[in-house]
C-alpha cells in the first residue's frame, strides 16, 4: 500500500503541535519550525512552486533565491526514525538492493523512492558527493528511480581555497540549472534577501553555541538535534525565527544564572551522530545523571556568514565553505584532522567533563577515526570516553533499553555518578 | 625462467629489495588516483599498497574499527607492522576507508620527517571543472616529490614515464587477450598474480618480464579442466588465493573487472604534448575503476558488459568486501543489467582474511553447476 510519507509527517508534526499546545505551550516554538517545513514541501506545488529534491549540503540559499522549494531527504529518516516498524519497511526495502552495512539514513531515503512514497514528486533533484559512500551509493540510485531533472556538485576531500573555489564554479552551473528548471533568470536582489536571513540565522547559531558554553549551559541537549534543520532552511524566515525563539529564550536564563538543569553536575561531549530514533536519550541523561550534552561532535555550530552578499563571487566561495563546514561534514567527510580538530575544539570551549563517542553504525569512516579522537581526549583532557555503536536510525540495531543501560554502566563506573532518580534503565 | 618472478606476490619482493639496496626510493600509493608515472618520472619506485596475504589485521582493526572495510584494515595493518619499507606514501579519496588509512597512519607516527607523506583529492564527477581541479592536485603531488626527491620532473620525464606505463598496459591487454581464447593458457589466478607484480615492481623490468611471459605462452599447455568461464568483478581483491579456490572448483577465471586486474593499467593515456600533466589527469579521472565515481556507472556496466562478450563469459562473480559500500551498493544496477543479459551472477561477500573458504567453495561449486545446468 502506498504511503504519502510527507503528508502523513505534517499530520504527525500537527498532531504533535497539538499535543504540545496544551501541555507544554511554551516550547511551542521548538515544533512550529518542523510544521513551517513539512507544510512547505507538502504545499509547494498547490502554491505553485518547483520542489527540489536535495541530498547532501546543497546550495539552499540559492533554491530558496529562485522561489523554489527545497527539501532535504535526510529529514525523513530523521523524522520518522521515532517509529521503528515504518523505519523498518523502508530500510528492508533498501536493502534488498544495497548492502545492509550502509547507513540507515541513505536506506531510507532510498527505500521510500523505491516505494514511491515520496507523495511530492519532485521537479528536480541535486545530491552531492559528500558526506559517505553510502551517500555516494545511494543517491545516484535515488536519481535513477526519480527520473527528474538532476545535478551532481562534487564536493572535494580537502578544505582549502582550492576546494572553495572549485565547488563556487560548481554553483554556477547549479545557478544556469536552476534558471532551466524554472524559467526565471538568477535574481541577485532576491538571493541578498534569502542571504540576510541566513546570515541572521547562522549568526543567532553562533551566539546559540557560545551560550551553551556557559556554566550552567542554558539549553537543553535536544536543541541541536533540531538545530540540525539548518543544513535544509537556511535562509527559510522560519528559521529565522527558530533562532530568535532559541536565542532569547536561552539568553533570558544565561542572564539570570539558570541552567537548563536545576544542578548541572556533568557536561557531556557527544561526539558522533545524535540519535534520531531516539533524541529523548539526551532528555534521559538529563533527568537520570543530572548530565548535559554541551555540543556534539557533528553538529558543531559554527555557522559561516557571508562578508559581501552583493559581491556574487564571493557569495558562492562563501557558500561553498558554508557546505563543508555544515553538519555531519566538516568533521566526517574530509580529512580525519578536521574531525579531531573540532573535538578538541569541543572540550576546550565547553569545559566538557564527560565525552561519549555514540556512534551511528552507518558512519563507518568515523569509527575508523575514532581511536584518533577519543585517544586525544585522553591524552590532552584524561577523560575516558564512551564508546558505544547503535543505529541512530534504525533501533532495531539496538534498542533503546540496551543503549541506555551502557551509557549507565558507563556513568556509574567510570565517571562515578549517582543516578538522581529511582528509574533503573 | 627469470618471468617467474612475475608470480611472486609478496609485498616485499626481490625486485623491490634490489631497488631499496642501490639506495633508491619506494613511494607507496593507496588508491587508483595517484598517478605513479609521476613518481616514476622523478626515479623513483611507485608500489600500490595491497594486503596480500595478511593473516592478522587486529592492530589496525583497534585503528579502524571492526566497522571499515579488511582490505583497509589489512593495509594499515602491513603499514603499521612495517611490512612495506617505504619512502613515502601518496593517498587520494577513493573511497572513505582509503582516507582513513592513511589518516591512522599519520597519526600513528606523525613523526617521519624523512618521508613524503602526501594526501590528494580525486573529484568524483567528470567534467572541465573536476579536471581542473584533479589536475592542479596532480601539480601538488609533482611539486612535492619533486621537492623530495631532489630533481626536476620535465615533461620530457613524464612523457618517457607515460610512454613506459602504456607499455606496460598494452602488455596486460596482450596478457588478457590469452585468455579469450577456447582454453586459455592462463589462469585468473595466475593473471592476478602478474597484475600484482605490475603493481609492485619497477615497470622497466616488468615490462621485459611480461614480454617473455608472452613469448613463452605459446608454448603453454592450454587449460582444458574448467567447467566454465567465469568472470570477478568486486571490491579490491589482492589475493590470488581467493581465485584459486573458484578455479578449483572448474570456474575458469578468464576476465576480471578488479582495481587490482584490468582496471588498474588498461586504458593509455592519450599524450597531449602541449599540455602532459592534463594527459594524465582526464586518463585518471574519466577511466571507469570503481563505483566511486559517481557519474561513471554506466560506463564501468559497459566495461563489464564487453569484457564479458569479448572473453565469452558464462557467469560473473560479483564479491563485496563487508563494509565497502562503493562496490556493496552496486547492486543495485548490476542485478536488473545481468539478468536483462541472461549472465547468471553470483554475489559474494568477502573478507579480505581467508577466513571462509569453505563457503565460497560451496557457493561457487552450486553457481558452476547451475551455469552447466541451465545454460
Amino acid at each position: 500500500m502506498s504511503v504519502n510519507i510527507i503528508s502523513k509527517t505534517c499530520d504527525q508534526v500537527d498532531s504533535i503541535i497539538n499535543h504540545i499546545s496544551k501541555k507544554r505551550p511554551k516550547d511551542l516554538w521548538m515544533f512550529e519550525v518542523q510544521k513551517a517545513y513539512w507544510n512547505d514541501i507538502r504545499d509547494a506545488h498547490k502554491n505553485g512552486k518547483k520542489v527540489v529534491f536535495f541530498g547532501g549540503p546543497a546550495p539552499v540559499e540559492l533554491i530558496y533565491a529562485f522561489d523554489a522549494v527545497p527539501f532535504f531527504l535526510d529529514m525523513i529518516p530523521t523524522r520518522i526514525a521515532s517509529d521503528t516498524d515504518t523505519t523498518a519497511i523502508y530500510v528492508d526495502e533498501a536493502e534488498k538492493h544495497v548492502p545492509p552495512t550502509s547507513c540507515a539514513l541513505d536506506k531510507v531515503e532510498l527505500g521510500v523512492a523505491l516505494r514511491g512514497d515520496f507523495g511530492v514528486d519532485p521537479d528536480a533533484f541535486v545530491y552531492c558527493t559528500v558526506p559517505c559512500d553510502s551517500a555516494r551509493e545511494c543517491h545516484p540510485a535515488i536519481d535513477r528511480i526519480l527520473d527528474v531533472p538532476s545535478i551532481r556538485l562534487d564536493i572535494p576531500f580537502r578544505r582549502d581555497r582550492r576546494g572553495y573555489e572549485y565547488l563556487a564554479e560548481q554553483y554556477k552551473d547549479f545557478i544556469k540549472f536552476m534558471e532551466e528548471l524554472t524559467g526565471n533568470k538568477m535574481d541577485w536582489d532576491k538571493f541578498a534577501e534569502v542571504a540576510e536571513i541566513s546570515n541572521k540565522s547562522n549568526d543567532l547559531m553562533n551566539k546559540i553555541a557560545d551560550l551553551r558554553k556557559l556554566k550552567p549551559c542554558p539549553l537543553p541537549g535536544h536543541l541541536l538535534v533540531l538545530n540540525e534543520m539548518m543544513l535544509g532552511m537556511s535562509g527559510h524566515p522560519d528559521m529565522l525565527k527558530f533562532m530568535e525563539k532559541q536565542y532569547e529564550v536561552g539568553k533570558a536564563r544565561a542572564d539570570k544564572g539558570i541552567g537548563q538543569l536545576k544542578e548541572e553536575k556533568y557536561r557531556v561531549s557527544w561526539l558522533q551522530n545524535i540519535v534520531w530514533a531516539n533524541a529523548g536519550l539526551l532528555g534521559w541523561l538529563e533527568k537520570e545523571f543530572g548530565a548535559i550534552v554541551v555540543m556534539d561532535g557533528f553538529g558543531y555550530q559554527n555557522g559561516i556568514l557571508f562578508d559581501d552578499i552583493n559581491d556574487k563571487e564571493e557569495a558562492l566561495v562563501v557558500m561553498a565553505k558554508k557546505a563543508m563546514s555544515s553538519p555531519m561534514i566538516h568533521g566526517a567527510s574530509g580529512p580525519a584532522e578536521h574531525f579531531v580538530n573540532i573535538v578538541e575544539n569541543i572540550m576546550e570551549d565547553y569545559e566538557v567533563g564527560v565525552s561519549m563517542f555514540i556512534g551511528h553504525v552507518g558512519c563507518k569512516h568515523t569509527f575508523a577515526a575514532a581511536k584518533m579522537v577519543t585517544d586525544m581526549v585522553q591524552d590532552k583532557f584524561d577523560i575516558p570516553t564512551l564508546m558505544l555503536e547503535l543505529d541512530s536510525i534504525d533501533m532495531r540495531y539496538k534498542s533503546a533499553d540496551e543503549v541506555k543501560a551502557s551509557i549507565a554502566e558507563y556513568m556509574e563506573s567510570v565517571v562515578g555518578a549517582e543516578r538522581i532518580t529511582k528509574d533503573k534503565a | 625462467m627469470k618471468f617467474e618472478k612475475l608470480f611472486d606476490t609478496s609485498i616485499s619482493n626481490e625486485s623491490i629489495k634490489e631497488w631499496k639496496a642501490q639506495g633508491k626510493k619506494v613511494i607507496g600509493t593507496i588508491c587508483c588516483h595517484v598517478p605513479e608515472e609521476i613518481i616514476h618520472a622523478a626515479g623513483m619506485l611507485p608500489i600500490r599498497v595491497r594486503a596480500t596475504g595478511c593473516e592478522d589485521n587486529s592492530e589496525a582493526e583497534t585503528w579502524m574499527s571492526s566497522l571499515s572495510c579488511s582490505f583497509a584494515s589489512s593495509c594499515l595493518q602491513y603499514l603499521i607492522d612495517e611490512t612495506y619499507d617505504l619512502d613515502g606514501l601518496i593517498a587520494t579519496d577513493g573511497c572513505m576507508m582509503a582516507t582513513r588509512i592513511y589518516d591512522n597512519w599519520n597519526y600513528i607516527d606523525p613523526d617521519k620527517k624523512d618521508h613524503y607523506i602526501h594526501i590528494s583529492a580525486a573529484p568524483r564527477l567528470v567534467n572541465d571543472l573536476s579536471l581542473d581541479y584533479y589536475k592542479n592536485e596532480l601539480k601538488d603531488i609533482k611539486e612535492g616529490i619533486e621537492k623530495f626527491a631532489g630533481v626536476k620532473i620535465t615533461d620530457e620525464k613524464l612523457k618517457a614515464s607515460v610512454d613506459l606505463y602504456n607499455e606496460t598496459r598494452r602488455l596486460i591487454r596482450e596478457l588478457y587477450e590469452l585468455r579469450m581464447a577456447k582454453n586459455p593458457v592462463i589462469s585468473g589466478t595466475d593473471t592476478l598474480k602478474i597484475t600484482l607484480a605490475a603493481a609492485s615492481m619497477p615497470k622497466e623490468e616488468f615490462n621485459v618480464l611480461l614480454k617473455d611471459f608472452l613469448e613463452d605462452a605459446k608454448n603453454r599447455t592450454p587449460i582444458t579442466t574448467n567447467r566454465t568461464r567465469l568472470m570477478v568483478i568486486g571490491s579490491a581483491l589482492d589475493n590470488p588465493e581467493y581465485m584459486k579456490v573458484i578455479e578449483d572448483k572448474g570456474g575458469l577465471i578468464v576476465a576480471d573487472a578488479l582495481c587490482f586486474g584490468s582496471r588498474y593499467l588498461w586504458e593509455p593515456v592519450e599524450l597531449d604534448n602541449n599540455d602532459v600533466l592534463g594527459s594524465i589527469a582526464k586518463s585518471y579521472l574519466t577511466r571507469p575503476v570503481c563505483p566511486r565515481m559517481i557519474d561513471l556507472h554506466d560506463e564501468l556496466h559497459e566495461v563489464i558488459q564487453n569484457m564479458v562478450e569479448e572473453y565469452k563469459v558464462e557467469g560473473i562473480i560479483y564479491e563485496k568486501l563487508q563494509n565497502c559500500e562503493c562496490w556493496g551498493g552496486e547492486g543495485f544496477y548490476l542485478n536488473d543489467l545481468m539478468k536483462k543479459a541472461n549472465i547468471p551472477m553470483l554475489t559474494l561477500d568477502r573478507e579480505e582474511l581467508m577466513s571462509n573458504v569453505g563457503q565460497l567453495e560451496v557457493r561457487t561449486e552450486a553457481f558452476i553447476e547451475m551455469i552447466e545446468e541451465e545454460y
